[in-house]
């Protein structure tokens, strides 16, 4: 019954234009969130180093 | 609209993220805007190779931005300078941009990093003679420039439109070898190739490789806004709490003070040396050579050292960016060289060099030669800033601050 019923909503989504373009945009979005979340943190601050200063 | 659900869903979601960078960095701004008085009086290293936070302190009327390095950080104590002016006495306090091991070169990108924002402001350029009369075979050293050299800096300085091909190519050159920073840097290090170069083919490369480059610095300055804004948020209220205190300022009895300190913390030997650094020297001030019989060998070091090189690029940075500098060194610490058997007028080659390179750009320096006899003006052999020292370069960096345009 739930897979029924999953499966028509999922039909009408996507019959519908609009709800299809805002689904895809969300997945893009997430992707690209993503990518930010994996490779976008830098690192500013000196990292060890033996300062060889007398 | 039908055939092309994906397209019209990727030009949403890029308009989105557009807008979410535009976003953030409206609100970066404002936040760093708010907290920079606060970053100011707290350690900062974390953000040290960043320039968000530089960028905005350099704006501000009321704080005068150093760059420097261990003459600056090594010793910790209220008499720093932004410890010392943190509660504004005379309407300032410092904003430090220094770090232990920095160079004029890596100082440099700090400069060219600052882009317009540094045009017409006062900035200091600080140093210590160890830079040239301690360098490994003249050279800079190689660990320290990899761990103070910043990617977001040297692409700033790389790709500025403030700077002229020819100071660029003088950078791109000395950049290219410490090639030990640019493995993670690939752009970079290709830019840096093609500047270097002196063909016509890799001039056109190098403006080629602009857009890229550009683009890379946008994503950079991104990363910087998010870690400056994430170790703001990360310092407790206490931590970002500014006081503003206006005081006058006994310069002679805070330097009286400051020396009866700097005299307790030397109890461990007879030379002055602090006692933080007393183990590491002892052994060559236990066994002194005979006074002028390394003269030449210092003096050879001392003229031939790499670091007028890039001192003469941080110069031409400093002077094409418009800034208008200060170069503070700090003076030699005559008695201890002695003992190295280098005589005081042989240690005077290092004043004289220093002058002959930062002259000609007509640009004031302080040296506190007039301070190099005083046993406590300095901590240890390689001119590290003493508690009683800091008092002068702190009048200094008031006194400049409150100048008028030279």
């Amino acid at each position: 019954m739930l897979t029924k019923r999953l499966t028509n909503f999922f039909t009408a989504l996507r019959a519908n234009t609009w709800a299809r373009i805002f689904l895809i945009t969300v997945y893009y979005l997430a992707i690209i969130a993503g990518l930010v979340v994996l490779y976008g943190k830098g690192d500013f601050s000196t990292p060890d180093f033996v300062y060889q200063g007398f | 609209m039908k055939q092309t659900p994906h397209s019209t869903a990727s030009i949403a979601a890029i308009f989105s993220s557009i807008m979410a960078v535009v976003l953030f960095t409206i609100y970066a701004h404002l936040f760093e805007q708010k907290y920079v008085h606060s970053v100011a009086a707290i350690y900062h290293v974390d953000i040290i190779k960043g320039s968000a936070i530089q960028r905005m302190a350099i704006q501000q009327d009321d704080l005068l931005l150093v760059i420097g390095g261990s003459e600056i950080e090594l010793l910790e104590t209220p008499y720093q300078a932004y410890r010392f002016f943190s509660a504004y006495p005379t309407g300032f306090n410092v904003f430090d941009v220094s770090n232990k091991g920095a160079s004029a070169l890596t100082m440099a990108q700090k400069v060219a990093a600052l882009g317009v924002d540094v045009r017409g402001k006062k900035v200091i350029i600080s140093m210590t003679p160890a830079i040239v009369t301690m360098a490994p075979r003249g050279e800079v050293n190689t660990e320290h420039y990899a761990a103070n050299f910043s990617q977001l800096q040297g692409m700033e300085l790389v790709y500025s439109p403030y700077l002229s091909m020819e100071t660029k190519k003088l950078a791109a050159k000395r950049m290219l070898l410490f090639q030990d920073s640019l493995i993670d840097a690939p752009l970079l290090k290709f830019a840096l190739e093609k500047l270097a170069s002196d063909s016509a083919l890799d001039q056109v490369l190098y403006y080629a490789s602009m857009p890229l480059g550009k683009l890379q610095l946008v994503f950079i300055r991104l990363q910087d806004h998010y870690a400056t804004v994430d170790f703001i948020r990360h310092r407790s209220s206490e931590e970002l709490k500014v006081t503003r205190k206006p005081n006058q300022i006994e310069w002679a009895a805070v330097a009286a003070v400051a020396e009866s300190e700097q005299i307790k913390n030397t109890d461990s030997n007879p030379y002055a040396v602090d006692n933080l650094k007393w183990k590491q020297i002892e052994d060559l001030m236990n066994n002194p050579i005979p006074v002028g019989t390394k003269d030449d060998s210092f003096k050879a070091g001392v003229l031939g050292a790499k670091e007028w090189e890039d001192l003469d690029i941080a110069l031409r940075v400093l002077t094409e960016m418009g800034a208008e500098p200060l170069i503070m060194s700090r003076p030699m610490n005559v008695h201890l060289w002695e003992r190295l058997g280098v005589s005081e007028q042989a240690q005077n080659s290092y004043y004289k060099k220093l002058h002959e390179v930062i002259d000609p750009y007509g640009i004031p320096v302080i040296d506190f030669q007039e301070h190099d006899t005083d046993p406590y003006f300095s901590m240890d052999l390689a001119s590290h800033t003493s508690r009683k020292g800091w008092v002068y370069v702190n009048q200094a960096f008031d006194e400049f601050f409150h100048s008028t345009a030279r």
